[in-house]
């Protein structure tokens, strides 16, 4: 990167093109390469392979919303997008978007641990679903709510692979001043991550409910009333994730008066989303066996 | 009076061309489609193998009145339904303004790239830019375009490998509809509780998910003054090893097309192992037409309908 300081505007920019092109995560890259080559590969293998990488949901929804204009709704579940866009077409997004991986590399990862975040997602999207599940959200609309909370950190990838040295100083500035590390990016560069997930899923044209939930995870407030629920679910989901340490994405201190407020708010205890930790890492084992990353890894 | 469209068969086959002596009848050319206004306006749909024989009658019956113009619009761009465009005479005619309209799967690869791909010297002696004729490409999707002079267009996702189109144009109170290549939806995902692999949630949407989409192509071509349907298989066939193949069975076609007052149907796509014999045969068992149901035929090459 330039020493020469650049303008928020050539910030977006650059950020604007990285989208385009933007990598899976090597994290899931084998298996996915795994399961798309094979002709045979079951429907459920594809959708759960696809699940477990927040970028290729997103490219998934995005291709589905780009082409069904004519939909009342756009379309936030993986398991519909699947039938209505045929095994293939999805099959050959998914391998498409491996393929990249050689932008997409562990390597590429710089200042965060690929794995590391991949888990906190991971465990943002079984949490938030788990919630909505004892909110009385239908089991239907359930998967939505783990989508939004698989994708919710997306906004972080672009900046943390365009402006390396930026990032590594935001997530030192928030360890140094222990404060939420959208605050410490914003310091740093003028921009938060909440804001470039917002542009994502604004140019994927994902739903409503998930560019609220990219957008306001760390300011529920602010959504509207529609999606307020899933993104008040999504935050806790996300502070619930940090404070016990399952994975990382490099937010280590949650702001703990927020904390409080949601937990009122969506109204569970601390006793009920502790007891969410087993099924939290029985979901991330059963994902790592499924992406065979139990051997080494 | 002059019907507003006519609507006539240049290739009704699937998958492959298949001339010889078993197919004299309904003819081996792959899905080729003209559609006329009353206006003479010249709309073609796909440009399978009978795209050759549509532009050598046009060179000899509407060239001597002006350059040839004509909108393409391609269900979907598996080989058969393109093939033909390279033998489309008129292309190779200064003044011959071609739109090429079509699905495509990627945004980062267009219509012109996927399609416009045959004219490279590996596949075939002319190229792209050495053709005469002017050749725009235009993305389409699921939507509904005013294409100007009373025409309508309507398009569908159906359910093939890859995106395909159906289309419906509506033009002086009349509606000519496509529905191919297709097949009924269906849930995709384990439906077996005692599989590995069974996700409750994955079941049930997926249930609920193709029976939608069902009633939303049927919703599509409801109605229809003509409607051409992808019926490749019958349903035994369709059943015993081609579910997922991305075509019809007859049976379910034609019991969609009279749920939803269709007037005249057409079963399209022959499949091309099927002998003029035994299509006749399937004619006997499917096209009775009792009086106030869907007047249901077999497309034959050199057919006309008028709308």
């Amino acid at each position: 990167m330039t020493d020469i300081p650049i303008t928020k505007k050539q910030r977006l920019n650059l950020i604007r093109n990285y989208i385009d092109r933007m990598p899976s995560l090597s994290t899931t890259v084998n298996k996915v390469l795994e399961v798309c080559d094979n002709p045979r590969t079951s429907p459920n293998a594809l959708n759960r392979v696809i699940a477990l990488d927040p970028v290729l949901t997103g490219q998934v929804l995005k291709l589905i919303n780009s082409a069904y204009y004519s939909l009342p709704h756009q379309i936030s579940s993986l398991s519909r997008a699947i039938i209505m866009l045929g095994l293939n077409t999805v099959k050959n997004l998914a391998l498409t978007t491996a393929v990249l991986e050689s932008l997409g590399g562990e390597k590429s990862f710089h200042s965060l641990s690929m794995e590391a975040f991949w888990i906190h997602s991971i465990c943002v999207g079984v949490t938030a679903k788990a919630l909505a599940a004892l909110k009385g959200v239908p089991a239907l609309e359930r998967e939505e709510y783990f989508v939004a909370g698989m994708l919710h950190d997306l906004g972080k990838i672009p900046l943390n692979n365009r402006f390396v040295d930026d990032y590594s100083q935001s997530l030192a500035l928030a360890k140094l001043e222990q404060s939420s590390l959208y605050r410490a990016e914003d310091q740093i560069m003028e921009i938060d991550h909440t804001f470039v997930g917002g542009m994502i899923a604004e140019k994927w044209k994902l739903s409503k409910t998930i560019v609220d939930s990219l957008r306001y995870h760390h300011q529920p407030e602010a959504a509207e009333e529609g999606t307020r629920l899933l993104v008040s679910l999504v935050a806790l989901a996300n502070m619930y994730a940090n404070t016990l340490d399952f994975g990382s994405a490099g937010d280590n201190f949650p702001e703990e008066r927020r904390l409080f407020v949601l937990i009122k708010e969506v109204g569970v205890d601390w006793r009920t989303l502790s007891n969410l930790s087993r099924t939290v890492t029985e979901e991330i084992e059963k994902a790592k066996i499924f992406l065979q990353l139990t051997q080494g890894g | 009076m002059s019907p507003a469209m006519r609507v006539r068969f240049w290739g009704v086959r699937g998958s492959i061309p298949c001339p010889g002596a078993e197919t004299v009848k309904y003819g081996g050319n792959t899905p080729c489609l003209e559609l006329r206004l009353d206006s003479g306006r010249l709309i073609i749909i796909d440009a399978g193998s009978g795209l050759r024989e549509l532009g050598n009658h046009l060179m000899v019956h509407d060239l001597s009145k002006g350059p040839i113009q004509t909108e393409i619009f391609l269900s979907h761009t598996h080989w058969d339904h393109i093939m033909g465009l390279p033998f489309f005479t008129p292309s190779y005619i200064p003044g011959t303004r071609i739109k090429v309209f079509g699905p495509v799967s990627f945004e980062d690869q267009g219509l012109r790239d996927i399609v416009g791909g045959q004219f490279t010297y590996r596949y075939f002696p002319v190229r792209q830019t050495e053709l005469a004729a002017t050749i725009e490409y235009f993305d389409l999707k699921e939507d509904h375009y005013d294409l100007g002079g009373g025409l309508v267009l309507s398009t569908k996702y159906l359910n093939h490998p890859i995106l395909c189109l159906g289309y419906r144009f509506e033009y002086q109170g009349k509606v000519f509809c496509t529905a191919y290549d297709t097949e009924p939806f269906h849930n995709v995902f384990c439906t077996d509780v005692c599989d590995p692999d069974y996700d409750e949630a994955m079941a049930v949407e997926g249930e609920m998910v193709a029976k939608e989409e069902n009633l939303r192509v049927e919703k599509f071509f409801s109605g229809a003054d003509l409607l051409i349907h992808d019926t490749q298989y019958t349903m035994k066939e369709y059943a015993s090893s081609k579910t997922g193949w991305g075509h019809s069975p007859i049976e379910y076609a034609i019991a969609a097309a009279k749920r939803t007052k269709v007037k005249r149907m057409a079963l399209f796509h022959h499949d091309p192992l099927r002998t003029d014999a035994q299509l006749d045969e399937l004619a006997n068992t499917y096209c009775q037409n009792p009086e106030g149901e869907t007047e249901v035929f077999i497309a034959k090459e050199g057919m006309e309908i008028e709308i």
